[in-house]
């Protein structure tokens, strides 16, 4: 890794959305369950007992190869010496972001409830936009890497979407990120009451985070926009 | 339940939600029915995404797996050690005793040196070697450790600044290998997807810096602006087609001052406007023509008088005129800062030793004192350019003032071995008059246009004019008897 860029993006920058952390019991969705990491020593019971109740919930092995092809989440290397040669397509694998990002969501919608003139429905709508808008130019817009790799601009034209795990679909960081807008969907419609404006905003933004996670999608670029 | 109320009711409401329960349950039937279908749909498609399998996208391949054993079968794997004939010129080298100053003893046999490249006869300058010594007592042999991991010393940093200054640049870095120095230097600035316009005749360093950067690489005709400039107008209707792409495309001009192939001066003047045109950087290595040319030996920007802020980045191996080993890089310091940590020589080899370092301090300092010898080289250049000139058999190929210039056969046998044997019949020849020369060596299969075969005659300052003129008779009756 060039010289001095081996300390790469910390979690935070990246994990910019996630869903409220204490809905999750009413909501009894299972996609938030932390990266699997090998080690449980700073996992609190939650963790502990979300792990072992869902090992291999989000990881389904490809018949051909007799192991995983997804390698476990590691441990983010922080400051230390890795031969990754792009550090962007492990950072949603590293330990502590899936949670981060769903406290983060959790935040911004903390934050949304606290100004007193936006009723409950348009507080939940303006969490999903905003949560979708946030994904949609982070993950499908921003192209390349804030560093320099060594293997001379690869990855130059390539969203985070795309450099996720170089490539590799069905990842469980890509499968967590795909299923995150959609269950912030769901509560986003049941909080608004199934009203028909509400529904156009949300649908229309939910599609423009979910159409390009695709695999169909992969390296597309509709009308040439942010080809270069 | 719903109203619009601060954070803390909300939170009270939520924790609630368990017996509201119900009540939700009344929302939600009489929800409308596209909805709850589009709800449906995505549930589904939770599932789906739960359990789909990881794949790669290009993982796919066309091939059955009878048809991949089939061509298992039939790869037949080539030989670890091809076989070489014997007389391979790598298996039969000649041994070097003493160092290979003005008189070198070569198999015993000691001859004046017209081969290697110590143009400003610096390798045994007693100054130099005195100063590596007292450095060698300092610092030791070597330093251990790459630039960024404590083998950054001072002398390290007082040679960047004196090569700074006296290229009149703002910056300067240096490798600890000659050849790594443009190797490193191109593929830090230029990657996939910028384009490089590169001359036919670069040397072996440049294509291999040119291959690891991944770039689209143009060749134009040796020296022929005409050619370059045909290319650089086709791509500049393809920017004008794609013009975000252009817009991210970095283009950049490679080309030697003095060309090690060929002997050749690059056209710089022209070259610049070229570079003003069309919006390309150029990349000037400087390698033979650094302490040769120019009033102060400053090199091809100096001969030209070109300011040297025309030009991007000069490159030079220290191991020519300085008689040192290693390399360096000059240029504006935005420029020459990134290869800190983006030069590949730069940030994961070890660093220069020190005694080479200073050394080639040393040998700045000379060049510094006694500007005159720069033309006194030139001088003996364009002497046994002159001398050589109507040897039957034999054409010179390089400018009358470039101390290492090319003797190619006239007329080629046909095949490169024979010429190759030939010219090797006369360097022998050549060799028992006691006149040391060489033939230029070619990775043969890794270059990408092979010069055709050529023995290279090096002029330095040391040589006297009765050895030149030794030298241009003796070459002249070798040729005479081998090739007639």
């Amino acid at each position: 890794m060039g010289g001095g860029s081996a300390d790469s993006v910390p979690p935070i920058e990246r994990a910019q959305m996630g869903e409220g952390g204490c809905f999750l019991e009413t909501a009894g969705v299972e996609a938030s369950a932390a990266p699997r990491a090998p080690r449980a020593s700073e996992a609190s019971s939650f963790f502990r007992k979300v792990r072992y109740l869902f090992p291999l919930l989000l990881e389904v092995p490809a018949p051909s190869l007799g192991v995983p092809l997804q390698v476990t989440a590691e441990v983010m290397n922080v400051g230390v010496a890795h031969s990754e040669v792009n550090p962007n397509t492990r950072v949603m694998n590293s330990r502590g972001i899936w949670l981060a990002y769903i406290i983060l969501v959790g935040l911004l919608h903390v934050v949304l409830l606290s100004i007193p003139f936006f009723s409950i429905p348009v507080v939940w709508t303006l969490t999903n936009v905003i949560h979708n808008l946030a994904m949609y130019v982070f993950l499908h817009t921003v192209k390349g890497t804030p560093f320099e790799t060594p293997d001379q601009g690869k990855a130059r034209l390539l969203t985070h979407w795309e450099q996720m795990d170089y490539g590799l679909q069905f990842t469980s960081s890509r499968k967590f990120l795909s299923i995150s807008p959609i269950v912030l969907y769901l509560l986003a419609s049941f909080y608004t009451k199934y009203d028909a404006a509400h529904f156009l905003i949300n649908t229309a933004s939910l599609l423009s985070v979910l159409l390009p996670k695709l695999p169909q999608f992969h390296g597309v670029r509709l009308f040439g926009i942010n080809k270069y | 339940m719903y109203l619009p109320c601060p954070v803390v009711q909300n939170i009270k409401v939520s924790c609630t939600s368990w017996k509201c329960a119900l009540e939700d349950v009344a929302w939600i039937i009489s929800a409308p029915a596209y909805h709850l279908i589009l709800e449906g749909i995505l549930i589904l498609w939770i599932i789906r995404l739960l359990f789909s399998k990881t794949y790669k996208l290009q993982e796919r391949s066309d091939l059955t797996v009878k048809e991949k054993e089939e061509l298992i079968e039939e790869w037949q794997p080539e030989p670890l050690v091809p076989p070489v004939s014997g007389d391979h010129p790598a298996l039969n080298y000649n041994v070097v005793s003493g160092p290979p100053s003005h008189n070198i003893v070569v198999n015993g046999k000691k001859c004046v040196n017209f081969a290697s490249f110590n143009f400003l006869g610096l390798l045994d300058d007693p100054r130099v070697k005195a100063a590596a010594l007292v450095s060698l007592r300092k610092y030791g042999v070597g330093t251990c450790g790459p630039r960024g991991f404590y083998g950054t010393f001072d002398v390290h940093l007082d040679l960047e600044d004196r090569l700074a200054k006296f290229m009149q640049t703002e910056e300067a870095i240096i490798y600890s290998y000659g050849f790594a120095t443009i190797a490193s230097a191109i593929p830090a600035y230029s990657k996939r997807g910028d384009i490089v316009f590169v001359d036919r005749a670069a040397c072996f360093a440049i294509q291999k810096g040119l291959q690891a950067s991944r770039s689209d690489i143009q060749l134009f005709k040796h020296n022929d602006m005409a050619d370059l400039e045909r290319l650089l107008k086709e791509q500049e209707i393809e920017d004008q087609k794609n013009p975000r792409k252009a817009r991210v495309t970095r283009r950049f001009i490679v080309v030697e001052g003095l060309y090690m192939n060929t002997g050749t001066i690059c056209p710089l003047p022209e070259l610049v406007k070229l570079k003003y045109k069309y919006k390309a950087r150029i990349f000037l290595e400087e390698s033979l023509s650094f302490g040769v040319l120019g009033e102060h030996g400053r090199g091809v920007t100096e001969h030209f008088g070109i300011s040297i802020d025309d030009i991007d980045l000069i490159s030079a191996n220290m191991e020519n005129s300085l008689a040192s080993i290693g390399g360096f890089c000059c240029g504006r310091s935005f420029v020459i800062d990134h290869q800190r940590l983006s030069g590949q020589g730069y940030c994961f080899s070890a660093s220069l030793p020190p005694l080479l370092a200073a050394a080639a301090i040393e040998a700045l300092n000379i060049m510094e004192e006694n500007p005159g010898i720069f033309s006194v080289l030139r001088e003996k250049c364009k002497r046994i350019h002159k001398a050589l000139q109507g040897i039957s058999g034999l054409k010179v190929v390089g400018e009358s003032f470039s101390p290492a210039f090319h003797l190619q056969l006239q007329e080629s046998t046909g095949s490169r071995e024979d010429d190759v044997k030939l010219l090797q019949e006369i360097v022998n020849h050549c060799m028992d008059r006691s006149i040391a020369l060489t033939q230029a060596r070619y990775l043969e299969k890794e270059e990408k246009c092979l010069p055709p075969p050529s023995i290279r005659v090096v002029v330095t300052v040391e040589q006297t004019d009765e050895e030149l003129e030794r030298a241009a008779r003796t070459i002249k009756e070798v040729a005479q008897a081998v090739l007639l």
